[in-house]
């Protein structure tokens, strides 16, 4: 990593705006249910060219130029042949399950832990799918990303990542017994395989550094942990005040150590890759404000969300009540249409409201803490081959995976 | 505009940026882009130009052009940034086709194609693969296994119907049982069962029967208090045995875990699919019942006239249970996952005038005693 030419680096922005981005996210929410799920693809784009657009780095905006008649295409050529191996395999580990049952009785615990197991088995046969759709995903998104007229690109290697990230996976849940020591392994590899298989143009990102760079930003999931095998302790020296204190602060400094870990690693990750031509990267966002944001997000989708069941609630209940008791089948079922169309709606809202005042503005933290180090050589980076073979992310989409960008 | 206005161009080709004049060209048919780094002014036909469409910042349009390239869409890989706001109102009120969407060509055939496919293979699946898989793993699942998952069904159902505890529901008056158990012999001496018959009756008021996996019948109080006769609750028990004899229930399950994965795959998760996804596998699973239902009538018709019971009982029964669905009555046929109950009761009544020779399956003072098995 040689940094050759100091020059002033170039700042990533993101431009906020709440109130449009929700408008979007409701408006194609409803389309989507209206019919039946379909327009989710056209959904998923317009939301993802929105949010490209609200990029910039060095004044020019980022360009998504994937489109939702290829998601769409891609999702049918994946149900063509999901649809022969899940029904199969499903049923299948389902009756292999049922064979492996003795005796079951749901008022006991164990005997529950068994046949939930039994029942959940299957998702082991999704598993290697699972991964593999999620690197094709991502290889899609990059793949459908430009700045500058430039086009980002992956390669191949959705198996190799697949067949990676549960050989770590099962390192991981190995050494879990000893506190999950080797979790960092598993994020810097997974994140390398990918990174190093990625271009900007003709140019190809490198991730530096070293997996046990991460241990900093595990600290606080150690003291969580910490925290507990302590209240275990005291629960077992009989000591019942301190135990109590010490699994709550435990518990809870796990969940904020996790988050810490995610934005930690994060920068770390980010600040270590490096683009051919000597282009550094540095991300420093903070985890008190992805708390922050987290918390009061929270708490108003919660609020509003809970005025608009309210008003929900009195509408239908207010109509049950003026149609009284000798009601006919037809206006019931109005009623009935009429509480699932409600209910539907304020879903919808709440997840617009969730787009725009929790995953917006962390995305927005995120991307505005970002600086690119010696932007000059980006002028000497040259245009890339597109890519039309990739499935665009049909896999993810109908193995339920990649969230709402 | 002689000048022109100042733009950003980007060539497609390298990731430099190139500070340019945009201006009208002189024919008004085109635009003129020039600037210091290009090596020549270039002339961007009005009618090729196509902008970027959903982005966040209305001062700013992104322009490209249609044009035929291996890209996922026919755009030309330049761009090209305008800030003038009155260039930017000109290009909107003057040009309709700038934020088309244009497709490659052979894309909607291979839509077509495919979707051709995908709706096919899902509905092979669903109603053809799936339903023969579960026959055939229903036959070949062992008989203890099919046993235990049955009683663990039965539990979760007593659970389910509020009881606190395993056998919390079990209504064990002995008289009461005799009686049920002499009425289940009457009905299969007839024929070589392939279960032994566990069969129950709980403490609930809901007026129902349910046959679940590997010989576990159980009879809800409900349906004793509503039943006029030991005949029309021999009817139900029939049909039940039915069911445990085909296999449904287990079959059902198998049928009902292949494709329940299927469906949530095909709808993704989007708000309100999961509604839709139960719909589905309602409609879905009441079309195999309605199947199995009637032939779990046949079944227990043959049943009764083998055992010279009434049928006539098994009639009223369908039309006390009519009378009960009144307010649901306006249900179409194909979303009840039983045929139509007076379609049914037309059939069992059919049936019993054309029986004789039958005798009472109980004496009245059994049926009381079965009567008052919960007490």
């Amino acid at each position: 990593m040689d940094i050759s030419t100091p020059s002033a680096s170039m700042p990533v922005h993101y431009t906020k705006d709440g109130s449009a981005i929700f408008k979007l996210g409701f408006k194609t929410g409803l389309l989507t249910f209206a019919t039946l799920g379909i327009y989710r693809f056209w959904q998923k784009t317009r939301i993802r060219k929105f949010i490209w657009s609200s990029t910039s780095a060095g004044g020019d905006a980022f360009e998504y130029t994937g489109t939702g008649l290829e998601k769409f295409l891609g999702f049918l050529i994946a149900i063509v042949f999901l649809a022969v191996y899940l029904g199969v395999i499903q049923m299948v580990l389902f009756y292999l399950g049922l064979s492996m049952l003795d005796q079951p009785d749901p008022f006991d615990p164990m005997s529950t832990v068994r046949f939930l197991a039994a029942f959940y088995i299957s998702f082991f046969a999704v598993l290697p799918f699972l991964l593999y759709a999620l690197y094709r995903a991502r290889r899609y998104k990059m793949a459908r990303t430009r700045w500058r007229g430039i086009r980002f690109g992956m390669d191949k290697g959705a198996w190799g990542y697949a067949f990676r990230a549960i050989g770590y996976g099962l390192l991981t849940l190995v050494t879990l017994v000893t506190l999950g020591i080797l979790a960092p392994l598993m994020s810097f590899k997974l994140e390398k395989y990918m990174t190093d298989r990625s271009h900007y143009g003709d140019a190809r990102f490198q991730q530096g550094g070293k997996w046990t760079g991460l241990y900093p930003a595990l600290k606080h999931v150690l003291i969580g942990i910490g925290l507990l095998v302590l209240a275990g302790i005291c629960g077992a020296l009989d000591i019942p005040a301190l135990a109590i204190i010490a699994g709550i602060v435990g518990y809870i400094w796990i969940f904020v150590g996790f988050i810490y870990y995610q934005v930690r690693s994060f920068a770390y990750l980010t600040s270590h890759k490096v683009l051919a031509g000597g282009i550094t990267f540095d991300a420093q966002p903070r985890t008190g404000e992805v708390i922050k944001t987290y918390i009061i997000g929270g708490l108003a989708i919660g609020i509003l969300a809970g005025i608009a069941f309210a008003i929900l609630g009195v509408v239908v209940g207010g109509l049950t009540a003026a149609i009284g008791s000798g009601a006919s089948i037809g206006s019931m079922i109005g009623i009935g249409l009429l509480a699932i169309a409600g209910y539907v709606v304020v879903l919808t809202l709440v997840q617009a409201l969730g787009l725009s005042m929790i995953t917006q503005p962390i995305l927005a933290h995120f991307i505005e803490t970002i600086t690119i180090g010696n932007p000059e050589a980006l002028n000497a980076i040259r245009q890339r081959e597109s890519e039309t073979g990739v499935d665009a992310e049909g896999f993810a989409d109908a193995l339920d995976i990649g969230g709402a960008i | 505009m002689t000048d022109g206005t100042p733009a950003q161009f980007f060539d497609g080709l390298t990731a430099g940026r190139h500070e340019v004049r945009v201006a009208l060209s002189d024919d008004r048919q085109a635009l003129q882009i020039a600037g210091d780094s290009l090596p020549e002014p270039l002339r961007w036909p009005l009618a090729d130009l196509r902008a970027l469409s959903d982005t966040s910042d209305a001062s700013r349009l992104t322009l490209t052009r249609h044009m035929h390239t291996d890209d996922e869409a026919p755009r030309d890989p330049a761009r090209l940034v305008i800030h003038d706001p009155e260039l930017i109102a000109w290009l909107h009120r003057t040009r309709p086709g700038l934020f088309r969407r244009d497709l490659h060509k052979g894309t909607l055939p291979k839509l077509a194609k495919w979707a051709a496919g995908s709706v096919a293979a899902v509905l092979l699946m669903l109603f053809v693969i799936l339903p023969a898989m579960a026959d055939t793993l229903a036959r070949i699942i062992p008989i203890e296994r099919e046993v235990a998952f049955g009683q663990s069904v039965t539990r979760q159902m007593e659970r389910f119907l509020g009881g606190k505890r395993v056998g919390a529901l079990v209504c064990d008056n002995p008289e009461g049982k005799a009686a049920l158990n002499k009425m289940l012999t009457r009905l299969t001496d007839s024929r070589e069962m392939n279960y032994e018959i566990s069969l129950q009756v709980f403490d609930h008021r809901m007026v129902n029967a349910f046959a679940a996996p590997g010989g576990q019948v159980v009879i809800l109080r409900g349906l004793l208090d509503k039943a006029r006769s030991a005949e029309e609750v021999a009817g139900v028990l029939a049909h039940e045995l039915a069911h445990v004899e085909n296999r449904d229930a287990t079959r059902n399950t198998l049928r009902a875990a292949g494709s329940a994965g299927l469906l949530t795959m095909v709808l993704g998760d989007f708000t309100g699919g999961a509604a839709v996804a139960i719909i589905g596998e309602q409609v879905l699973s009441a079309s195999y019942t309605r199947e199995a239902e009637a032939t779990a009538d046949e079944f227990a018709l043959t049943m009764l006239e083998n055992a010279n019971v009434d049928a006539s009982g098994f009639a009223r029964f369908f039309e006390e249970l009519e009378k009960m669905e009144g307010k649901s009555a306006g249900l179409p046929g194909y979303l009840s996952t039983h045929p139509v109950t007076r379609e049914r009761a037309a059939r069992a009544e059919a049936f019993a005038a054309g029986q004789s020779g039958t005798r009472p399956i109980l004496t009245p003072e059994e049926w009381k005693a079965l009567k008052a098995i919960c007490d």
